[in-house]
């Protein structure tokens, strides 16, 4: 018996994870360094100038003696000053003073890494992904994301698949920012089978719309907008950028390529036509001609703007803060920044503006799908037709660097009177690696080194962008910070597949996209959970679940209404605006004071389209969390405000879609209820519950009687925007539906996915 | 189920602590709900920084440069300067806008203006005869002498004064305001902006002054406009009643409450709530705007001007409505100050557009006891040149922008009334010592010089009226703890009660 247990206890042991008998080893790049970064490095960090000041950015600093002690002491680590500073209740570190103290957990955590050898690590970030050798080799997504939940207390599982109609509809909005059409779900309803599901998945992806969508995110990125942005905020002609940004979505043009052609498509070997529209991106940021401006001024400013949004959207990386010093948190120094800074320094377009629509230099450009399609057989060489480009109407802004590059010097203080020092060269912030051998030291070589195996970065931070547009929230939660002071991610086995994976097979977008809908985690059902404490859902435990775009709120009516124009492509579009919006702001000298409404099928385009005028964005876009498009913006808030509850009822292409969708389904069916099937089914592919039909037919029936008895109020609804009037129908009626369907038009299904 | 009941029941005691009308950082219904925004709670959740001066502010803003030579800042030695260049060392370095950097001579431009001085409650104030309303409550005010910028030209300047920073993308102040105060009126806007008519409608606004940056947009400032619907989209269309919109709103209740039973998202039942709001606001603002209340006595004060809707009076009645219904947070944007040429003829109309409707607010809040706890701030973006810009004559002259030193006054809620702060010298040109000596060094924003308050100095002596210190209200974006005065910003405890 003695013995038996006694065996019994030898097993246990054995069987114990190392961390319960010994003390559980300190990771320090995932456990120290955030606390080192937040609470430390603003004194003691990489922009600590004085020699005699303790820097604790790196082991050998830490180390040093000062005057017979060390932060870290190699020779008595229990005796480092930084264990006892960091304990000292007299005079604790960090200062009271500084209002950022550190938790018992973290000096724990201080204090066991400097136990156990205080040594340093890279930062996450800066270290190239690799995929685990144990990894699934089609799809490792289900594989990481259920690791994980053994890590939820008490451990789960993934929830159960949501039923198709939520599937169908939830693949179809994050991919192409529509519901699917009934052509292609119908079939996958029939049919149910995972096959079917994956032919639903193709034809979305092969979808015109799916660029439309996709482009829509890259285009906040980089701060799209059809005017300059500051001062009179001018016209600016730049909308072919924004067409090609579709098209090389929709034509899956490799990423490495997408970004190559952006930063430097000038740069390339007799670069083609498309590959300069593309560089667009260069010319991105506000501009300005403000009279008494001071062009050396914005010089400097123009270019702090390109770097830091390069920065933002390639690296994932906040440079804004070594503009004016060495970055407090992150290791890239003053002198970093202006190396950098110097790739984009030497541009040939004056930085002012000039209030003009094509400040060069430009280039012309398609104007249409039908100019396009020229120039893509010209440029495939499909026939022998002599460049189309002399015939296209519109211009466009492009990058074009200067023969001589300008001088570049450290600007002290970030101000653009105070240069300082040596000439820099073009080069890239060290702790990220260095620039190929090869490489030009102009934006081609920088795009050379993104593109690159080695970089660490540009993949994590685009796989992660398009994780957050798949599930609602990215694996790093802070997709504009990878830097220290970011988040970790949940899953950075996952990223770091997912990078690995989209640089082996070609910086294929659509590959990855497919992946991600195609896995058990993006199938799961969104129910919220009794047994998950998960409210953001960071163990992916849960379907996604979140408030659409404003231009998907507003797409999804105009396509379920039957308005839609799927004309794409061509200078901003202008709906219904309520009127003066423009006007009370803007300077009489400004080309854009007036706003003036199109007519007939521009009305109707995807909001894409809509006109862009930075300082005054349309209110339906902003209403609805849209940002101005002056900074970069990779991560949109979602807000619920009692003025957007008043825009969904009450303006103009609301109600008009309202009555346009009404027609639609009262034509569609002979009696209430299936239309009101059918006014589901085009919303959330099902038709309509009990209880909302319930609901929806009292409604109906209230409203009916209403519009009977007071004719002249169902006509005065139903003048409602510019679209025809169906005269075959019964004012009464149709005004009922419409407000049904503006009302259902309000509600989740058509707000949100689920 | 009852969900509303289920979400009020929902939250936690510390969001709920958050709520309370003057907690720092009431949260949002972001927050309330657990989405993203939770992780981002401003840096004192339970509570003000400091017991509050002022609950509410009202920021009448000059855009364009109004000219503290001709309104506030009196240089009588000016007289004999008439026409002679500017000194170099009175320049002393500074920088000058492209506008007038051509011109061969910076000829001194002394104002036409006769100056009065007024009783305060210190050593008098100076005032101009464009002003005769303002002067009288001068013992209301503290009108501020020098504050200063680095910025000269309007875009860079506005954005720098409002969000703290020259270049867009940042918060602007009205929106810290809302993230760090929260709202006290359930039923308007908590952040509340007007746009007066002008007859110089020259120089742009921007969203992003009213905009909420990188925070929350559910903080950017609510547009209460003259022209068509007071804040868009309030008026149901043509056909629809509000019974009609009652009976659609339960409708969508009961139609999200059948998809919360499905997939429990709390984001549904923020949504019902704020739908509930918006109706409410279609009663709330239109009786807002309906002055039909006001007696005639009112009218007198802000004088007839106050009837027409979209005047920098009917504005500041406006502004009075707001404020007496718990909207703490309100701005008025005057366009028109930017007088390069025929400053005479544009600031003379100018003046008279907002003389006497800023003197009935300040008179009109003190009457009905809320100027104690209500900040009037008053100002631009920069002040004007000493010199002239353009042809000089004893009765015309336009002025260039000039950063170094311009006229801000600043009413009721904790500011001391009835003094003057700050000296410039005999130019206007520079801020000088208290007993008139140059400084040792122009004042910078890296360090506070005594007398002088730049703006982000400004800001956070509003910040501090409303309980905030400036250098807690944070928040995290790309790694860094934000803050609207940047790493910069002193307040100015001189001009506090």
């Amino acid at each position: 018996m003695t013995s038996r247990i006694a065996l019994y206890a030898t097993l246990i042991t054995a069987a114990l994870p190392g961390s319960l008998l010994a003390e559980e080893k300190i990771d320090f790049a995932r456990e120290v360094l955030p606390i080192l970064s937040n609470k430390c490095f603003a004194c003691h960090g990489p922009d600590t100038k004085k020699a005699k000041d303790l820097r604790l950015d790196s082991y050998a600093a830490a180390i040093k003696d000062r005057k017979g002690t060390s932060a870290i002491d190699p020779d008595d680590l229990e005796g480092s000053e930084l264990i006892f500073r960091i304990h000292d209740e007299d005079d604790p570190m960090p200062p009271e003073e500084d209002g950022k103290p550190l938790t018992a957990a973290e000096k724990e955590t201080l204090t066991k890494w400097v136990k156990q050898g205080g040594k340093y690590a890279s930062h996450w970030s800066f270290i190239p992904p690799r995929k685990e050798k144990n990894a699934p080799k089609t799809n490792a997504i289900d594989f990481y994301i259920e690791a994980r939940h053994q890590q939820h207390k008490p451990a789960i599982s993934f929830a159960p698949k949501a039923n198709l109609p939520v599937l169908a509809r939830r693949a179809a909005l994050v991919l192409t920012g529509l519901p699917p059409e009934p052509k292609i779900l119908d079939p996958l309803l029939s049919d149910q089978s995972p096959e079917a599901y994956q032919k639903f998945i193709e034809a979305l992806l092969s979808s015109s719309h799916y660029g439309e969508h996709q482009a829509r995110y890259w285009l906040d990125a980089v701060r799209y907008g059809d005017t300059h942005g500051l001062h009179l905020d001018n016209r600016r002609g730049i909308f072919p950028y924004r067409d090609w940004v579709v098209r090389a979505f929709n034509e899956n043009l490799p990423l490495d390529d997408f970004i190559t052609w952006q930063l430097a498509g000038d740069l390339l070997p007799n670069p083609t036509t498309t590959q300069k529209i593309a560089t667009g991106f260069v010319r991105m940021n506000p501009t300005t001609s403000e009279g008494g401006a001071i062009a050396a001024e914005f010089q400097a400013k123009n270019t702090f703007d390109r770097t830091e949004t390069f920065g933002t959207v390639m690296l994932g990386m906040t440079f804004t803060c070594c503009r004016c010093h060495t970055h407090k948190y992150d290791p890239i120094t003053h002198d970093e920044y202006f190396s950098l800074f110097a790739f984009f320094n030497s541009t040939a377009d004056q930085p002012m503006d000039g209030n003009k629509y094509d400040h060069g230099p430009v280039i012309k450009a398609p104007a249409n799908p039908g100019e396009w399609k020229l120039l893509q057989a010209f440029e495939n060489k499909k026939n022998d037709a002599p460049n189309p480009a002399a015939s296209f109407t519109t211009t466009t802004l492009i990058a074009q660097e200067l023969p001589k590059p300008r001088v570049t010097k450290v600007l002290q203080r970030g101000e653009y009177h105070s240069p300082s020092g040596e000439a820099l060269t073009p080069n890239i912030p060290a702790v990220m690696g260095t620039l190929p051998n090869d490489a030009p030291r102009n934006r081609l070589g920088l795009a050379q080194w993104l593109t690159s195996d080695d970089q660490p970065l540009v993949a994590r931070v685009l796989v992660n962008r398009m994780w957050q547009r798949i599930f609602g929230y990215g694996l790093v939660r802070t997709p504009e910070d990878f830097g220290l002071q970011g988040e970790q991610p949940t899953h950075p086995e996952l990223l770091d597949w997912l990078a690995v994976e989209l640089q082996e097979k070609n910086w294929d977008l659509k590959h990855l996209l497919r992946l991600m809908v195609s896995s058990r985690t993006f199938q799961q059902s969104s129910k919220r959970r009794g047994d998950l404490d998960d409210p953001q859902n960071r163990f992916f435990a849960q379907g996604p679940a979140f408030r659409l775009d404003a231009e998907v709120i507003r797409d999804i009516g105009l396509w379920s209404s039957g308005l839609l124009d799927p004309t794409m492509g061509g200078e901003g579009v202008k709906p219904y605006q309520p009127a003066g919006l423009w006007k009370t702001l803007m300077h009489p000298g400004s080309n854009t004071k007036n706003y003036v409404a199109d007519k007939g099928a521009k009305l109707y385009r995807r909001s894409l389209y809509v006109y862009w005028k930075r300082t005054s964005p349309h209110p339906m876009m902003t209403l609805f969390d849209a940002p101005n498009r002056e900074a970069s913006c990779v991560k949109r808030s979602r807000t619920s405000t009692a003025l957007q509850s008043l825009a969904l009822f009450n303006e103009t292409q609301r109600i008009e879609m309202g009555r346009k969708l009404a027609e639609r389904i009262i034509t569609s069916a002979p009696d209430d209820k299936e239309r009101l099937d059918h006014l589901y089914k085009l919303l959330a592919c099902r038709p309509a519950r009990d209880r909302e039909r319930t609901v929806c037919l009292k409604l109906l029936q209230d409203l009916t009687k209403r519009y009977q008895s007071a004719p002249a109020d169902a006509q005065a609804l139903l003048t409602a925007g510019e679209a025809p009037i169906d005269d075959a129908l019964p004012p009464a009626q149709l005004a009922a539906w419409a407000q049904v369907v503006t009302t259902v038009l309000a509600s989740d299904i058509a707000l949100a996915v689920f | 189920m009852n969900p509303l009941r289920d979400y009020e029941l929902n939250l936690t005691r510390r969001q709920l602590f958050g709520r309370g009308a003057l907690g720092l950082g009431t949260a949002t219904m972001a927050q309330l709900l657990g989405s993203e925004a939770l992780a981002q709670t401003p840096a004192s959740p339970d509570g003000l920084h400091h017991p509050a001066k002022a609950k509410r502010v009202i920021y009448l803003f000059m855009s364009g440069g109004p000219s503290q030579q001709d309104m506030w800042d009196h240089k009588p030695k000016m007289k004999e300067m008439f026409g002679k260049d500017l000194p170099e060392h009175v320049r002393d370095g500074q920088r000058i806008t492209g506008m007038t950097a051509g011109q061969k001579r910076l000829p001194l431009c002394p104002s036409k203006y006769d100056f009065q001085k007024y009783d305060n409650n210190d050593q008098g104030v100076w005032v101009s005869e464009l002003l005769p309303h303002t002067a009288k409550v001068a013992k209301e005010l503290c009108v501020v002498h020098s504050t200063f910028t680095e910025a000269i030209n309007h875009d860079p300047a506005v954005t720098y004064i409002q969000t703290g920073s020259q270049i867009p993308g940042r918060p602007s102040l009205g929106s810290w305001l809302s993230y760090g105060l929260g709202r006290m009126n359930e039923d308007l806007p908590g952040y509340v902006v007007m746009h007066a008519k002008t007859n110089f409608g020259e120089q742009s606004l921007f969203n992003r002054l009213w905009g909420p940056g990188f925070l929350s947009s559910e903080h950017q400032g609510v547009l209460l406009r003259s022209q068509g619907d007071p804040v868009l989209y309030l008026n149901n269309p043509k056909g629809v009643s509000r019974t009609d919109r009652r009976a659609q709103l339960n409708a969508l209740a009961a139609l999200d409450e059948t998809q919360h039973d499905q997939f429990g998202d709390p984001e549904i039942l923020a949504r019902i709530k704020q739908h509930e709001m918006a109706y409410r606001m279609q009663t709330s603002v239109p009786e807002l705007m309906d002055l039909s209340d006001e007696k005639d006595a009112t009218f007198t004060l802000y004088g007839e001007e106050a009837r027409k809707a979209g005047t920098f009076a009917a504005c500041c009645l406006n502004a009075r409505r707001l404020a007496e219904r718990g909207v703490r947070n309100i701005q008025i944007f005057h366009r028109g100050w930017d007088a390069h040429g025929n400053l005479p003829k544009e600031h003379e109309s100018q003046c008279k557009d907002i003389d006497q409707a800023c003197a009935a607010l300040i008179t009109d809040l003190k009457d009905r006891g809320l100027l104690d706890d209500t900040l009037v701030v008053w100002g631009g973006e920069f002040g004007r040149t000493a010199y002239c810009q353009g042809k000089l004559t004893e009765k015309n002259y336009g002025r260039d922008h000039h950063p170094r030193c311009f006229t801000t006054w600043m009413a009721g809620g904790g500011i001391k009334p009835g003094i003057t702060y700050g000296r410039t010298d005999d130019y206007g040109y520079n801020i000088v010592q208290a007993d008139g000596t140059p400084m040792a060094s122009q004042p910078d924003k890296d360090s506070w010089t005594p007398g002088s308050v730049h703006i982000h100095d400004l800001n956070a002596t509003i910040l501090h009226l409303l309980g905030i210190d400036h250098r807690k209200l944070t928040y995290r974006y790309q790694g860094r703890d934000f803050r609207l005065t940047d790493i910069h910003g002193h307040v100015i405890k001189d001009i506090l009660l």
